[in-house]
């Protein structure tokens, strides 16, 4: 591919600007996880720290969660890591891209390596023709995200305690992974994973700790990946 | 004690993105790890949407009939099919659940 040379402004603005479509979802995302937080009895501070700390919407709403059930610490831990593992993946498709960085560099663009700055800046990354600058992109997308995310999460630390509970705003939180998981559903490994993941964490309903959160997660990738692994198999010797 | 877990995990959460950009790890993870990986989202979040819908959070129980919020949440599952578009799924599927709870 021939490569072009692109300013790192021009590789910064575009990568803020493709960016923009997807803060439409990102910013009721981080209002309600915002609401939620001080809802869950977390103080301001660190509802707002989180978003910088944590930097995860699914992780964050579900530490709020489970730590106002008065899950013991391990578990809420666990869980949280669990659900940011998926990170790995992202690190390692996009390693190829910023391993001649500087590490101040690395370190920066991994810190901003969030699902939706991934899924933006990788297209660049990978469709278009290489550039000393392309860094820029995810620099710029990511960015975009962080800051939309901080606020989002102020905004809704601010007005979380005048929004009537008869507005049901929690259950944004489902809907809101509605959003993301159903249009991603193709395989019948999917499948698998959803009805194990959705049939644990009902009858684990009764189990000390919510630890039916991560028992299900764990079920579900476990399911997903046996089907997957056989769907492999048997394509392979047919 | 709060403070500790967010930041442990908060740097968890950091090597999780961090690692394979680091140079200690050249090799990108087996195959069956990526497949595991691959997972992960939909899993997690089933694990938090399922609930959230059925189990009554008045009283804990799980409802099935005389639950707005199961018809809310089908008709965003629908709205989420066909636009695939975040921000119209929460707005029906908040718009359906107070239609519902305030006929029902």
């Amino acid at each position: 591919m021939a490569s072009q040379n692109l300013s790192a402004g021009s590789e910064f603005w575009a990568g803020v600007r493709e960016e923009v479509p997807l803060i439409f979802g990102v910013a009721p995302f981080g209002l309600v996880f915002g609401v939620l937080g001080i809802e869950s009895g977390l103080s301001p501070w660190q509802t707002i720290l989180m978003s910088s700390i944590l930097f995860g919407g699914a992780s964050q709403i579900v530490f709020a969660q489970l730590w106002a059930a008065g899950v013991p610490a391990l578990i809420v831990g666990g869980s949280v890591c669990v659900i940011n593992l998926r990170h790995v993946l992202y690190s390692a498709s996009i390693a190829a891209y910023l391993r001649h960085l500087p590490l101040r560099w690395r370190i920066l663009l991994g810190y901003l390596l969030t699902d939706e700055a991934y899924a933006i800046s990788i297209r660049r990354l990978q469709h278009e023709p290489p550039g000393p600058n392309q860094h820029f992109h995810l620099l710029g997308s990511g960015m975009l995200l962080w800051v939309s995310w901080q606020f989002a999460t102020i905004f809704g630390v601010l007005v979380g305690g005048t929004i009537p509970d008869s507005w049901s705003l929690s259950f944004a939180i489902p809907l809101t992974f509605i959003a993301v998981v159903a249009p991603i559903l193709k395989t019948r490994a999917d499948l698998a994973a959803v009805i194990t993941a959705g049939t644990i964490a009902i009858i684990g309903q009764p189990l000390p700790w919510n630890s039916w959160l991560i028992i299900a997660a764990i079920g579900g990738i476990l399911a997903g990946w046996l089907v997957s692994r056989l769907n492999h198999q048997a394509g392979a010797t047919s | 004690m709060i403070w500790f877990i967010m930041i442990a995990t908060g740097l968890f959460t950091f090597a999780t993105r961090f690692i394979m950009l680091s140079n200690g790890i050249s090799n990108r993870p087996p195959l069956w790890l990526v497949d595991a990986l691959g997972f992960v989202p939909i899993a997690v979040l089933t694990a938090i949407i399922v609930p959230a819908i059925l189990v009554d959070p008045a009283d804990q129980t799980i409802a099935l009939w005389d639950n707005p919020r199961l018809f809310a949440a089908a008709l965003a599952i629908i709205a989420a099919l066909v636009t695939r578009q975040m921000i119209t799924t929460i707005g029906v599927g908040l718009v359906a659940l107070w239609i519902l709870q305030w006929a029902m």
